[in-house]
Protein backbone atom coordinates (compact mmCIF):
# COMPACT_ATOMS: atom_id res chain seq x y z
CA UNK A 1 0.00 0.00 0.00
CA UNK A 2 2.97 2.31 0.51
CA UNK A 3 3.98 1.91 -3.12
CA UNK A 4 3.67 5.06 -5.21
CA UNK A 5 3.45 4.96 -9.01
CA UNK A 6 5.00 7.65 -11.21
CA UNK A 7 2.58 9.38 -13.60
CA UNK A 8 2.91 12.14 -16.20
CA UNK A 9 0.84 15.27 -15.70
CA UNK A 10 -1.36 15.81 -18.77
CA UNK A 11 -3.50 18.74 -17.56
CA UNK A 12 -3.91 20.77 -14.38
CA UNK A 13 -6.97 22.49 -12.97
CA UNK A 14 -6.49 23.97 -9.52
CA UNK A 15 -5.38 21.16 -7.20
CA UNK A 16 -6.52 18.48 -9.60
CA UNK A 17 -4.38 16.96 -12.34
CA UNK A 18 -5.21 14.52 -15.09
CA UNK A 19 -2.28 12.12 -15.06
CA UNK A 20 -1.21 9.26 -17.24
CA UNK A 21 0.97 6.20 -16.87
CA UNK A 22 1.42 3.87 -19.81
CA UNK A 23 -1.89 4.84 -21.36
CA UNK A 24 -3.89 4.67 -18.11
CA UNK A 25 -5.42 8.00 -17.04
CA UNK A 26 -6.30 9.00 -13.47
CA UNK A 27 -7.45 12.12 -11.64
CA UNK A 28 -4.74 12.96 -9.14
CA UNK A 29 -4.88 15.45 -6.28
CA UNK A 30 -1.99 17.90 -6.17
CA UNK A 31 -3.07 19.12 -2.73
CA UNK A 32 0.08 17.77 -1.05
CA UNK A 33 2.26 19.45 -3.70
CA UNK A 34 0.51 22.83 -3.47
CA UNK A 35 3.69 24.57 -2.28
CA UNK A 36 5.60 23.85 -5.47
CA UNK A 37 4.69 24.47 -9.10
CA UNK A 38 3.43 21.44 -11.04
CA UNK A 39 3.06 21.83 -14.79
CA UNK A 40 1.94 19.74 -17.74
CA UNK A 41 4.75 17.36 -18.66
CA UNK A 42 6.00 16.99 -15.09
CA UNK A 43 6.19 13.56 -13.50
CA UNK A 44 4.77 12.91 -10.04
CA UNK A 45 4.78 9.90 -7.69
CA UNK A 46 1.13 9.03 -7.03
CA UNK A 47 -0.11 7.14 -3.99
CA UNK A 48 -3.84 6.48 -3.33
CA UNK A 49 -4.79 9.26 -5.75
CA UNK A 50 -2.45 11.89 -4.30
CA UNK A 51 0.82 13.15 -5.75
CA UNK A 52 3.42 12.87 -2.98
CA UNK A 53 6.53 14.09 -4.86
CA UNK A 54 7.74 15.40 -8.21
CA UNK A 55 10.30 13.18 -9.92
CA UNK A 56 12.48 13.29 -13.01
CA UNK A 57 11.38 11.48 -16.14
CA UNK A 58 14.26 8.99 -15.85
CA UNK A 59 13.08 7.96 -12.37
CA UNK A 60 9.53 7.50 -13.67
CA UNK A 61 10.75 5.26 -16.48
CA UNK A 62 12.83 3.00 -14.24
CA UNK A 63 9.91 2.62 -11.83
CA UNK A 64 7.51 1.72 -14.66
CA UNK A 65 9.94 -0.92 -15.83
CA UNK A 66 10.06 -2.39 -12.34
CA UNK A 67 6.27 -2.45 -11.90
CA UNK A 68 5.89 -4.19 -15.26
CA UNK A 69 8.19 -6.90 -13.98
CA UNK A 70 6.35 -7.17 -10.67
CA UNK A 71 2.99 -7.42 -12.41
CA UNK A 72 4.33 -10.04 -14.79
CA UNK A 73 5.69 -12.01 -11.83
CA UNK A 74 2.73 -11.74 -9.47
CA UNK A 75 -0.29 -10.66 -11.45
CA UNK A 76 -2.28 -7.68 -10.26
CA UNK A 77 -2.93 -7.79 -6.55
CA UNK A 78 -6.09 -6.95 -4.66
CA UNK A 79 -4.92 -3.42 -3.99
CA UNK A 80 -5.83 -0.68 -6.35
CA UNK A 81 -2.81 0.42 -8.39
CA UNK A 82 -2.90 4.04 -7.36
CA UNK B 1 24.41 3.43 -13.81
CA UNK B 2 25.44 0.60 -11.53
CA UNK B 3 23.46 -2.49 -12.48
CA UNK B 4 21.98 -5.13 -10.18
CA UNK B 5 24.72 -7.49 -11.38
CA UNK B 6 27.43 -4.98 -10.35
CA UNK B 7 25.89 -4.58 -6.91
CA UNK B 8 25.68 -8.36 -6.46
CA UNK B 9 29.34 -8.70 -7.44
CA UNK B 10 30.30 -6.02 -4.93
CA UNK B 11 28.29 -7.69 -2.19
CA UNK B 12 29.74 -11.13 -2.96
CA UNK B 13 33.24 -9.65 -2.77
CA UNK B 14 32.67 -8.45 0.80
CA UNK B 15 34.27 -10.59 3.48
CA UNK B 16 31.62 -11.31 6.10
CA UNK B 17 32.93 -12.97 9.25
CA UNK B 18 29.46 -13.68 10.60
CA UNK B 19 25.86 -13.93 9.39
CA UNK B 20 24.12 -10.58 8.95
CA UNK B 21 20.38 -10.02 9.27
CA UNK B 22 18.98 -7.07 7.32
CA UNK B 23 15.40 -6.06 8.12
CA UNK B 24 13.05 -4.24 5.79
CA UNK B 25 9.84 -2.64 7.03
CA UNK B 26 7.90 -2.22 3.82
CA UNK B 27 5.68 -4.61 1.91
CA UNK B 28 6.82 -2.99 -1.33
CA UNK B 29 10.44 -3.80 -0.51
CA UNK B 30 9.56 -7.36 0.40
CA UNK B 31 7.67 -7.78 -2.87
CA UNK B 32 10.64 -6.55 -4.92
CA UNK B 33 13.07 -8.74 -2.96
CA UNK B 34 10.91 -11.82 -3.40
CA UNK B 35 9.94 -11.14 -6.99
CA UNK B 36 13.52 -10.48 -8.11
CA UNK B 37 14.76 -13.54 -6.19
CA UNK B 38 17.28 -11.47 -4.24
CA UNK B 39 17.37 -13.88 -1.30
CA UNK B 40 18.68 -16.67 -3.49
CA UNK B 41 21.14 -14.38 -5.25
CA UNK B 42 22.85 -13.11 -2.10
CA UNK B 43 25.49 -15.02 -0.14
CA UNK B 44 24.00 -17.39 2.41
CA UNK B 45 25.39 -15.39 5.34
CA UNK B 46 23.05 -12.52 4.47
CA UNK B 47 19.51 -13.00 5.73
CA UNK B 48 16.79 -10.63 4.59
CA UNK B 49 14.07 -10.32 7.23
CA UNK B 50 10.62 -8.94 6.42
CA UNK B 51 9.65 -6.80 9.44
CA UNK B 52 6.67 -4.60 10.33
CA UNK B 53 5.79 -3.44 6.81
CA UNK B 54 2.10 -4.21 6.54
CA UNK B 55 -0.38 -1.76 8.10
CA UNK B 56 -3.36 -3.97 7.32
CA UNK B 57 -1.70 -6.85 9.21
CA UNK B 58 -1.42 -4.84 12.44
CA UNK B 59 -4.73 -3.00 12.18
CA UNK B 60 -6.49 -3.73 15.48
CA UNK B 61 -8.94 -6.59 15.29
CA UNK B 62 -11.34 -4.43 17.33
CA UNK B 63 -11.27 -1.75 14.62
CA UNK B 64 -12.16 -4.27 11.89
CA UNK B 65 -14.96 -5.56 14.14
CA UNK B 66 -16.20 -2.01 14.75
CA UNK B 67 -16.15 -1.24 11.01
CA UNK B 68 -18.21 -4.38 10.37
CA UNK B 69 -20.77 -3.43 13.02
CA UNK B 70 -21.06 0.12 11.67
CA UNK B 71 -21.91 -1.38 8.29
CA UNK B 72 -24.20 -4.11 9.65
CA UNK B 73 -25.96 -2.38 12.55
CA UNK B 74 -25.71 1.36 11.90
CA UNK B 75 -26.27 0.88 8.16
CA UNK B 76 -23.55 3.31 7.15
CA UNK B 77 -21.83 3.20 3.78
CA UNK B 78 -18.50 1.71 4.81
CA UNK B 79 -15.60 2.45 2.47
CA UNK B 80 -12.09 1.07 2.86
CA UNK B 81 -9.02 0.25 0.81
CA UNK B 82 -9.57 -3.14 -0.84
CA UNK B 83 -6.93 -4.87 1.28
CA UNK B 84 -9.04 -4.45 4.43
CA UNK B 85 -12.14 -6.23 3.21
CA UNK B 86 -11.01 -9.82 3.73
CA UNK B 87 -9.21 -9.33 7.04
CA UNK B 88 -10.87 -11.75 9.49
CA UNK B 89 -12.02 -11.01 13.02
CA UNK B 90 -12.44 -13.58 15.78
CA UNK B 91 -16.09 -14.57 15.98
CA UNK B 92 -17.82 -17.92 16.49
CA UNK B 93 -18.11 -20.09 13.39
CA UNK B 94 -21.02 -19.09 11.18
CA UNK B 95 -20.98 -15.41 12.16
CA UNK B 96 -19.92 -12.66 9.78
CA UNK B 97 -16.13 -12.50 10.11
CA UNK B 98 -14.95 -9.89 7.60
CA UNK B 99 -16.13 -6.81 5.77
CA UNK B 100 -16.54 -8.81 2.59
CA UNK B 101 -18.82 -11.22 4.44
CA UNK B 102 -20.72 -8.24 5.87
CA UNK B 103 -21.17 -7.05 2.29
CA UNK B 104 -22.51 -10.46 1.29
CA UNK B 105 -24.90 -10.22 4.26
CA UNK B 106 -26.37 -7.04 2.80
CA UNK B 107 -24.20 -4.31 4.32
CA UNK B 108 -23.13 -1.43 2.07
CA UNK B 109 -19.38 -1.99 1.97
CA UNK B 110 -17.40 -0.45 -0.88
CA UNK B 111 -13.72 -0.78 -1.75
CA UNK B 112 -12.03 2.47 -2.70
CA UNK B 113 -8.63 3.34 -4.12
CA UNK B 114 -8.30 6.90 -2.80
CA UNK B 115 -9.54 9.21 -0.03
CA UNK B 116 -10.96 11.35 -2.84
CA UNK B 117 -13.36 8.49 -3.62
CA UNK B 118 -14.56 8.51 0.00
CA UNK B 119 -15.33 12.20 -0.41
CA UNK B 120 -17.10 11.63 -3.74
CA UNK B 121 -19.27 8.83 -2.30
CA UNK B 122 -20.21 11.07 0.66
CA UNK B 123 -21.14 13.91 -1.70
CA UNK B 124 -23.25 11.58 -3.84
CA UNK B 125 -25.10 10.27 -0.76
CA UNK B 126 -25.78 13.38 1.32
CA UNK B 127 -28.58 11.69 3.30
CA UNK B 128 -26.43 8.77 4.50
CA UNK B 129 -23.44 8.60 6.80
CA UNK B 130 -20.29 7.39 5.07
CA UNK B 131 -17.48 5.91 7.18
CA UNK B 132 -13.98 5.71 5.71
CA UNK B 133 -12.11 2.93 7.54
CA UNK B 134 -8.54 4.05 6.92
CA UNK B 135 -5.63 1.82 7.86
CA UNK B 136 -2.17 2.67 6.62
CA UNK B 137 1.29 3.90 7.41
CA UNK B 138 2.44 7.51 6.99
CA UNK B 139 2.41 7.41 3.17
CA UNK B 140 -1.27 6.45 3.14
CA UNK B 141 -2.36 8.46 6.18
CA UNK B 142 -1.00 11.72 4.72
CA UNK B 143 -3.53 11.66 1.83
CA UNK B 144 -6.30 11.03 4.40
CA UNK B 145 -5.05 14.10 6.27
CA UNK B 146 -4.90 16.08 3.01
CA UNK B 147 -8.50 15.16 2.23
CA UNK B 148 -9.57 16.34 5.70
CA UNK B 149 -7.53 19.54 5.39
CA UNK B 150 -9.07 20.30 2.00
CA UNK B 151 -12.54 19.87 3.46
CA UNK B 152 -14.65 16.75 3.98
CA UNK B 153 -18.45 16.64 3.55
CA UNK B 154 -20.32 16.73 6.87
CA UNK B 155 -21.62 13.15 6.39
CA UNK B 156 -18.10 11.71 6.02
CA UNK B 157 -16.53 10.12 9.12
CA UNK B 158 -13.08 8.60 9.45
CA UNK B 159 -12.43 5.40 11.40
CA UNK B 160 -8.70 5.97 11.52
CA UNK B 161 -6.20 3.16 12.10
CA UNK B 162 -3.16 5.02 10.81
CA UNK B 163 0.20 3.91 12.13
CA UNK B 164 3.77 5.24 12.17
CA UNK B 165 6.48 2.92 10.94
CA UNK B 166 9.51 3.96 12.95
CA UNK B 167 8.10 3.39 16.49
CA UNK B 168 7.76 -0.35 15.76
CA UNK B 169 11.41 -0.45 14.72
CA UNK B 170 12.33 1.54 17.83
CA UNK B 171 10.38 -0.94 19.98
CA UNK B 172 12.28 -3.86 18.43
CA UNK B 173 15.62 -2.11 18.89
CA UNK B 174 14.83 -1.39 22.53
CA UNK B 175 13.89 -5.01 23.16
CA UNK B 176 16.37 -7.62 24.36
CA UNK B 177 16.57 -9.39 21.02
CA UNK B 178 15.87 -7.02 18.09
CA UNK B 179 16.60 -9.83 15.62
CA UNK B 180 18.44 -7.78 13.01
CA UNK B 181 21.84 -6.16 12.45
CA UNK B 182 20.93 -3.50 9.90
CA UNK B 183 17.87 -1.72 8.56
CA UNK B 184 16.69 -0.94 5.06
CA UNK B 185 14.33 1.98 5.57
CA UNK B 186 11.15 2.42 3.52
CA UNK B 187 11.42 4.63 0.43
CA UNK B 188 7.96 6.13 0.22
CA UNK B 189 7.48 6.64 3.96
CA UNK B 190 10.78 8.56 3.74
CA UNK B 191 9.54 10.48 0.70
CA UNK B 192 6.73 11.89 2.83
CA UNK B 193 8.33 12.07 6.28
CA UNK B 194 11.97 12.67 5.28
CA UNK B 195 14.84 10.15 5.45
CA UNK B 196 16.09 11.84 8.65
CA UNK B 197 13.33 10.05 10.57
CA UNK B 198 15.55 6.93 10.51
CA UNK B 199 18.65 8.57 12.00
CA UNK B 200 17.77 7.16 15.41
CA UNK B 201 18.64 3.66 14.19
CA UNK B 202 22.22 4.79 13.67
CA UNK B 203 22.54 7.39 16.40
CA UNK B 204 20.68 5.74 19.28
CA UNK B 205 21.32 2.09 18.45
CA UNK B 206 24.54 2.02 16.42
CA UNK B 207 23.04 0.01 13.57
CA UNK B 208 23.69 0.81 9.92
CA UNK B 209 20.68 1.97 7.95
CA UNK B 210 19.92 2.91 4.36
CA UNK B 211 16.78 4.22 2.69
CA UNK B 212 15.96 2.18 -0.40
CA UNK B 213 13.70 2.51 -3.40
CA UNK B 214 11.95 -0.40 -5.00
CA UNK B 215 14.13 -1.46 -7.91
CA UNK B 216 16.55 -4.36 -7.34
CA UNK B 217 19.38 -1.87 -7.98
CA UNK B 218 18.25 0.47 -5.22
CA UNK B 219 17.65 -2.37 -2.76
CA UNK B 220 21.02 -3.99 -3.54
CA UNK B 221 22.73 -0.60 -3.18
CA UNK B 222 21.16 -0.33 0.27
CA UNK B 223 22.24 -3.87 1.23
CA UNK B 224 25.77 -3.13 0.05
CA UNK B 225 25.79 0.13 2.03
CA UNK B 226 24.79 -1.47 5.32
CA UNK B 227 27.05 -4.49 4.80
CA UNK B 228 30.01 -2.24 4.09
CA UNK B 229 29.20 -0.23 7.20
CA UNK B 230 29.21 -3.43 9.23
CA UNK B 231 32.60 -4.38 7.75
CA UNK B 232 34.21 -0.99 8.21
CA UNK B 233 32.70 -0.04 11.56
CA UNK B 234 31.47 3.25 10.10
CA UNK B 235 27.87 4.12 10.87
CA UNK B 236 25.63 6.49 8.96
CA UNK B 237 22.20 6.76 7.45
CA UNK B 238 22.62 6.23 3.73
CA UNK B 239 20.05 7.23 1.14
CA UNK B 240 19.89 4.94 -1.88
CA UNK B 241 16.66 6.56 -3.16
CA UNK B 242 17.75 10.23 -3.28
CA UNK B 243 15.84 11.02 -6.49
CA UNK B 244 12.54 10.59 -4.65
CA UNK B 245 13.17 10.52 -0.88
CA UNK B 246 14.58 14.03 -0.55
CA UNK B 247 15.97 15.71 2.56
CA UNK B 248 13.15 16.84 4.81
CA UNK B 249 10.52 14.89 2.88
CA UNK B 250 7.27 16.51 1.76
CA UNK B 251 6.79 19.40 4.18
CA UNK B 252 3.32 20.19 2.86
CA UNK B 253 2.16 16.65 3.59
CA UNK B 254 3.73 16.77 7.05
CA UNK B 255 1.96 20.04 7.78
CA UNK B 256 -1.39 18.49 6.80
CA UNK B 257 -0.74 15.47 9.01
CA UNK B 258 0.13 17.74 11.88
CA UNK B 259 -2.83 20.06 11.38
CA UNK B 260 -5.50 17.37 11.26
CA UNK B 261 -4.06 14.47 13.28
CA UNK B 262 -2.17 13.90 16.48
CA UNK B 263 0.26 11.12 17.31
CA UNK B 264 -1.02 8.82 20.05
CA UNK B 265 -0.15 5.51 21.71
CA UNK B 266 -1.65 2.81 19.53
CA UNK B 267 -2.47 -0.85 19.57
CA UNK B 268 -0.95 -3.21 16.98
CA UNK B 269 -2.86 -6.43 16.43
CA UNK B 270 -1.30 -9.35 18.25
CA UNK B 271 1.58 -7.14 19.41
CA UNK B 272 0.11 -4.65 21.86
CA UNK B 273 0.39 -0.94 22.45
CA UNK B 274 3.42 0.82 20.97
CA UNK B 275 3.95 4.33 22.36
CA UNK B 276 3.39 7.24 19.95
CA UNK B 277 2.81 4.90 17.02
CA UNK B 278 -0.67 5.86 15.83
CA UNK B 279 -2.70 8.74 14.46
CA UNK B 280 -5.97 10.12 15.83
CA UNK B 281 -8.09 13.03 14.60
CA UNK B 282 -7.44 16.30 16.39
CA UNK B 283 -10.34 17.86 18.34
CA UNK B 284 -10.82 20.44 15.56
CA UNK B 285 -11.83 17.53 13.29
CA UNK B 286 -13.97 15.73 15.89
CA UNK B 287 -17.06 16.21 13.70
CA UNK B 288 -15.50 13.72 11.26
CA UNK B 289 -14.28 11.21 13.87
CA UNK B 290 -16.22 7.95 13.53
CA UNK B 291 -14.95 6.90 16.98
CA UNK B 292 -16.81 9.81 18.58
CA UNK B 293 -19.90 9.86 16.40
CA UNK B 294 -21.05 6.21 16.45
CA UNK B 295 -21.77 3.73 19.23
CA UNK B 296 -18.86 1.60 20.41
CA UNK B 297 -19.66 -1.97 19.38
CA UNK B 298 -16.65 -3.51 21.07
CA UNK B 299 -18.76 -6.17 22.88
CA UNK B 300 -16.87 -6.63 26.15
CA UNK B 301 -15.85 -10.21 26.73
CA UNK B 302 -15.89 -11.15 23.05
CA UNK B 303 -13.62 -14.15 22.80
CA UNK B 304 -10.11 -13.48 21.42
CA UNK B 305 -10.96 -9.81 20.81
CA UNK B 306 -7.85 -8.01 19.58
CA UNK B 307 -5.89 -11.16 18.96
CA UNK B 308 -4.73 -12.85 15.81
CA UNK B 309 -6.87 -15.82 14.71
CA UNK B 310 -6.28 -19.10 16.61
CA UNK B 311 -3.06 -20.81 15.54
CA UNK B 312 -2.00 -17.82 13.44
CA UNK B 313 1.58 -16.59 13.87
CA UNK B 314 1.13 -13.30 11.99
CA UNK B 315 2.25 -11.25 15.00
CA UNK B 316 5.63 -12.96 15.09
CA UNK B 317 5.93 -12.76 11.31
CA UNK B 318 5.22 -9.01 11.43
CA UNK B 319 7.98 -8.55 14.00
CA UNK B 320 10.46 -10.54 11.94
CA UNK B 321 10.72 -13.23 14.63
CA UNK B 322 9.44 -15.89 12.27
CA UNK B 323 9.74 -16.27 8.51
CA UNK B 324 6.35 -16.64 6.79
CA UNK B 325 6.90 -20.26 5.78
CA UNK B 326 7.83 -21.12 9.39
CA UNK B 327 4.26 -20.47 10.54
CA UNK B 328 2.38 -23.66 11.42
CA UNK B 329 -0.49 -22.69 9.13
CA UNK B 330 1.48 -21.42 6.11
CA UNK B 331 0.55 -23.33 2.97
CA UNK B 332 -1.53 -25.77 5.02
CA UNK B 333 -4.64 -24.16 6.49
CA UNK B 334 -3.59 -20.69 5.31
CA UNK B 335 -3.27 -19.76 1.64
CA UNK B 336 -4.42 -16.64 -0.29
CA UNK B 337 -7.55 -18.56 -1.29
CA UNK B 338 -8.46 -19.36 2.33
CA UNK B 339 -6.41 -16.93 4.40
CA UNK B 340 -6.42 -17.39 8.17
CA UNK B 341 -4.30 -14.39 9.18
CA UNK B 342 -3.97 -10.86 7.83
CA UNK B 343 -0.40 -11.48 6.56
CA UNK B 344 -1.91 -13.84 3.98
CA UNK B 345 -4.74 -11.41 3.17
CA UNK B 346 -2.94 -8.16 2.47
CA UNK B 347 -0.85 -7.58 -0.64
CA UNK B 348 1.71 -6.17 1.76
CA UNK B 349 1.66 -9.13 4.10
CA UNK B 350 4.89 -11.13 4.02
CA UNK B 351 2.99 -14.44 3.79
CA UNK B 352 0.96 -13.30 0.81
CA UNK B 353 4.10 -11.97 -0.89
CA UNK B 354 6.06 -15.18 -0.31
CA UNK B 355 3.18 -17.28 -1.58
CA UNK B 356 2.83 -15.12 -4.74
CA UNK B 357 6.59 -15.37 -5.14
CA UNK B 358 6.37 -19.16 -5.34
CA UNK B 359 7.23 -20.24 -1.77
CA UNK B 360 4.67 -23.02 -1.43
CA UNK B 361 6.25 -25.33 1.11
CA UNK B 362 5.97 -24.83 4.86
CA UNK B 363 9.44 -24.70 6.42
CA UNK B 364 10.74 -26.03 9.71
CA UNK B 365 11.66 -23.28 12.15
CA UNK B 366 15.41 -23.18 12.79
Amino acid sequence: MCLAIPMRVESVEGHLARCQAKGVFRDVSLFMLQDEPVAVGDYVMVHVGYAIQKVAEAEARSAWELYDQLLAANGPGDSPPS
Amino acid sequence: MTTARDWLDRIRALKLDRPVKIMNVCGGHERSITSAGLRGALPEAIRLIPGPGCPVCVCPEEDVYQAMQLALQDRVILVAFGDMLRVPVNVPKGEVRSLVEAQAAGADVRPIASPTEARRIALENPDRPVVFFAAGFETTTAPVAAMLAEGAPSNLYILLSGRLTWPAVAMLLESEAPGFDALVAPGHVSTVMGPEEWRFVVEAHGLPAAVAGFTPESLLAAFWSVLRQIGSGARFLDNCYPEVARPGGNKTAQRMLDTTLEVVDANWRGIGVIPKSGYALRPAYAAHDARLHFPDHSAPGRRRAGEMPPGCDCARVVLGKLMPSECRLYGRACTPRTPVGPCMVSDEGACRIWWSGGVREPAKAD
